[in-house]
């Protein structure tokens, strides 16, 4: 964890956008690792009031942006999870987020599992290093994989200054409008997605059978990987059909979610 | 590192090695440079290197003008050894044109060959090196290329691995190598690959032959980039990006899930709300059983559909009226003898008493006469179970006879399985199968139309079988619980065989019950917390435990209404749990099954 926090030294500062460009072209290479000058974290959370007394809206800062991604993935994984049935109904339990009740599992098994995963796709995040993050559901009998969610990670912004990527065409606009984007609204989105994502079971076809799943993700050719993780084809799902959900972005990333399955013939 | 398997990874992880030894000397930074800058993306991060290479390399040109002299002449000695080798190597591979192939085949192959080939070309054609000027930056280059070969003779000693790499990782690796070294000078910042090849011959010091064949190095790279790109494309990798997995498996669900059910589900959890229901754990009334013999192998209790309690005590079966709370005594055997077992009919009108001697008697409880005795069992009879007219008797020996207790030839069948003492005995409801649970750890449930072998006999327990209960909302759902070496409730699948749960209960199973109320079954236990469980089913849930008795909770029996567990001890205590108490006006399965399965339809549904 502290390697991962120390790299992305670059915080965008909230109050003004020029500070961000310089602070973020700093960083050019994150792999020497060194350093860059360090501007001084501020939380971004609270609402910070001006001197004019009119509540302005505090950007996200690129550190708040990946941790959200990171959080977003852990709730995601939970609740397919548990809306696909891969463990029983029992072992979850409803914790309020994102003005939701969202459903995390209790097993401690599964809830060390899930941090394992996270906590690595945390220092990803913030190394900008991953662009996918795939959970694939199979048969625990045949090992065939029946479902594949997949969740695309785009970004803008600071974050595409700092970690070098190219901003994708389609994203500079949103890129602008996103600028400032409010936190209320960045969680309504993801409540929306969240919402379909429960809804989207309705039209996946029934699991029959034990399954499990596979957390995968789409890195960086360069990207410094531990042990436990190792290469992967796509495992994408043959005769599958696709269905793309909503999408949910912060001014650093945006996050395009999709759902293939297998088509029963 | 994991070793690499794809060629993205393959850069990756030669990269450190070369790194480190660049690091460390000098004169090898070109050759991370080699394998470092990839085409497109990557050039920009060489780029960004520049400087931590630019000072080695300025410091390599200082060093190599102080001794130029020393230096060729070290790499004229080295390479005579190491230009033999390394034509072996060039005549080994197929191309044609010799001094292409040198050049190309050695950076598309290996970079020990890029070295050896390098060193081979100064020491040869050293003369012409300055006076084919190609490039504006050939001094540069030529002087970089110096510094390389005589870095790249000691490189080449441990780097054997190296030469997968190039080949394996998309050519931008083999070619861009040069182009680094010398796409720092500002005559090649830019080049896009012939200038870069131009560059690197110049540097070689292979001019002459490498300005005839120039193209020619160029459209075979090119040809190889677009092969490695199509090869890329058509087994879909992208050679900047890598497909994790995070390896380890995912813990197994504890069950199999149905979905189904979980889209029906309350949205509240079923087992909270079932927790939430209060169960008296304090006894409902506590009667007085004194001489209640301490054996686990007999079934000395039982509750009449009639609301009539029968208990065993010694010689004696006592009948308690529910209704009245009066006792009868209702038969008192032999003095030699003792009461192994007592059933009520299904009437609750006739009773079947097992006898230590391996006598069965058939008494009616109203008018307190003994119908009939049945003989047959050689031994002491401690478990009976009714199907209607036929009272199956299981016996110390290992027998269970059926009864036609209508007839007088009353033995119809004598099932045989059970090599030890036969201790729980349990028809299904629908008299279709019998559960017969034995000393001999087995539990063994028969088909009642095929009674010469069990249809299934299950060896999962590690002690005696007493406690036996069919479901009585599922049908095919058998619990069977273990003695005190097995601890276990075990859940069954009649029809296929199949064991659908377990409990790990923590102690002895002294005996099961269904609740027709609730989807919960109570369990009683003995040593050491003499203790009553209550499980929601499937969930497994333990909602309580109810600490009962002083001494192992021997027997118990539901009440007819299935609100009251009577339990007896060996404190010779039975007392009375209204753990199935249910709210008002709420009905019972049984009830509701009579209105005509609305409720089973309301389950199903989806």
């Amino acid at each position: 964890m502290s390697s991962a926090t120390s790299k992305p030294a670059a915080k965008v500062k909230s109050s003004t956008s020029s500070s961000s460009k310089p602070a973020s072209s700093k960083t050019s290479s994150s792999k020497t690792g060194t350093k860059t000058k360090k501007t001084k974290t501020e939380p971004s959370k609270e609402p910070f009031i001006g001197e004019d007394g009119v509540e302005k809206v505090h950007r996200l800062s690129l550190k708040g942006s990946s941790r959200l991604v990171t959080e977003f993935f852990e709730y995601s994984i939970n609740t397919i999870l548990f809306q696909r049935g891969v463990y029983p109904a029992e072992d979850f339990t409803p914790v309020k987020k994102y003005g939701l009740n969202m459903l995390v599992s209790s097993d401690d098994q599964v809830k060390a599992y899930i941090k394992k995963i996270t906590s690595q796709l945390s220092k990803w995040m913030y190394s900008g290093s991953i662009n996918k993050l795939v959970i694939v559901i199979s048969s625990r009998d045949d090992g065939i994989d029946i479902e594949r969610w997949q969740f695309d990670v785009e970004m803008m912004g600071a974050a595409a200054e700092k970690f070098k990527k190219e901003v994708p065409e389609h994203l500079a606009e949103v890129a602008q409008r996103d600028k400032d984007k409010p936190e209320k609204e960045i969680q309504e989105e993801i409540q929306g997605l969240f919402r379909q994502i429960t809804a989207s079971v309705t039209f996946l076809p029934m699991l029959d059978g034990r399954c499990t799943f596979n957390v995968l993700v789409y890195a960086d050719g360069n990207v410094e990987v531990p042990v436990e993780w190792g290469d992967s084809d796509p495992r994408e799902i043959e005769n599958a059909e696709k269905v793309a959900l909503r999408t949910w972005g912060t001014n650093n990333h945006r996050v395009q979610t999709a759902v293939s399955y297998r088509l029963i013939d | 590192m994991v070793v690499p398997v794809t060629p993205a990874k393959k850069k990756q992880g030669g990269n450190p090695v070369i790194k480190a030894r660049a690091d460390g000397r000098i004169p090898l930074t070109p050759s991370p440079k080699v394998n470092r800058m990839p085409t497109t993306p990557p050039r920009k991060t060489s780029k960004g290197e520049k400087s931590v290479y630019g000072g080695n390399l300025t410091s390599h040109f200082a060093k190599l003008q102080l001794s130029p002299k020393s230096r060729a002449k070290k790499a004229a000695a080295e390479k005579e050894s190491a230009a033999s080798s390394s034509r072996k190597a060039v005549a080994s591979s197929s191309s044609s044109s010799s001094s292409t192939t040198l050049a190309s085949s050695s950076r598309s192959k290996s970079t020990e060959d890029l070295h050896l080939d390098l060193g081979v070309s100064d020491f040869a054609l050293a003369p012409t090196e300055r006076a084919s000027s190609v490039q504006p930056s050939s001094s540069a280059g030529s002087t970089a290329a110096k510094k390389k070969s005589k870095t790249t003779i000691r490189v080449n000693q441990g780097d054997r691995f190296i030469p997968a790499r190039p080949r394996g990782s998309p050519r931008n690796a083999g070619m861009s190598g040069p182009s680094s070294s010398s796409g720092n000078r500002p005559g090649s910042a830019g080049s896009n690959h012939p200038t870069l090849e131009g560059s690197v011959f110049g540097s070689n010091n292979l001019d002459n032959s490498d300005n005839d064949d120039d193209a020619i190095p160029k459209k075979k790279e090119d040809e190889a980039y677009a092969y490695e790109n199509a090869l890329g494309n058509a087994v879909g990798i992208n050679v900047n990006q890598r497909i994790l997995v995070y390896k380890p498996a995912p813990p197994e669900s504890s069950k199999p899930v149905d979905l189904r059910s979980q889209y029906n589900r309350a949205v509240k959890p079923n087992a909270s709300a079932q927790f939430r229901r209060r169960i008296l754990t304090a006894p409902d009334r506590v009667l007085d059983a004194p001489g209640l013999v301490d054996d686990y192998y007999l079934n000395l209790l039982d509750w009449s559909s009639d609301n009539q309690i029968a208990i065993g005590l010694e010689r004696s079966v006592y009948v308690w009226n529910g209704e009245s709370g009066t006792v009868t005594e209702l038969l008192e055997c032999k003095p030699d003898d003792y009461i192994a077992s007592v059933k009520w009919s299904h009437d609750g009108a006739h009773i079947a008493v097992g006898l230590g001697t391996g006598d069965v008697q058939i008494w009616d409880a109203e008018e307190g006469t003994r119908l009939r005795t049945m003989t047959g069992h050689t031994a002491r009879v401690g478990s009976l179970s009714w199907n209607r007219g036929i009272l199956s008797t299981g016996s110390r020996t290992g027998l269970i006879f059926n009864h036609d207790v209508r007839i007088a030839q009353h033995k119809v069948a004598e099932l045989v399985s059970h090599t030890s003492e036969v201790c729980g005995l349990e028809w299904r409801s629908d008299g279709a199968q019998l559960a017969s649970g034995g000393n001999d750890n087995l539990v063994n449930i028969w088909d009642a139309r095929s009674l010469e072998a069990p249809k299934w006999t299950k060896t999962n327990h590690k002690a005696a079988v007493k406690a036996l209960a069919w479901c009585p909302w599922q049908l095919n759902l058998l619990a069977t619980g273990g003695g005190s070496y097995d601890r276990h409730i075990h859940f069954w699948n009649s029809t296929s065989g199949a064991r659908v749960n377990s409990i790990d209960a923590g102690s002895q199973v002294t005996s099961l019950r269904w609740s027709t109320t609730y989807r919960e079954i109570v369990s009683c236990h003995g040593f050491p917390d003499n203790q009553l469980a209550i499980w929601s089913y499937p969930s497994l849930v333990r909602n309580v435990e109810i600490p009962a008795h002083e001494t192992r909770v021997l027997h118990s029996a539901l009440s007819p209404d299935g609100q009251t567990l009577a339990t007896a001890a060996s404190d010779e205590s039975l007392k009375f749990w209204k753990v199935f108490e249910r709210k008002v006006g709420t009905k019972t399965q049984q009830e509701e099954r009579e209105e005509g399965g609305k409720m089973e339809k309301r389950m199903t549904i989806r």
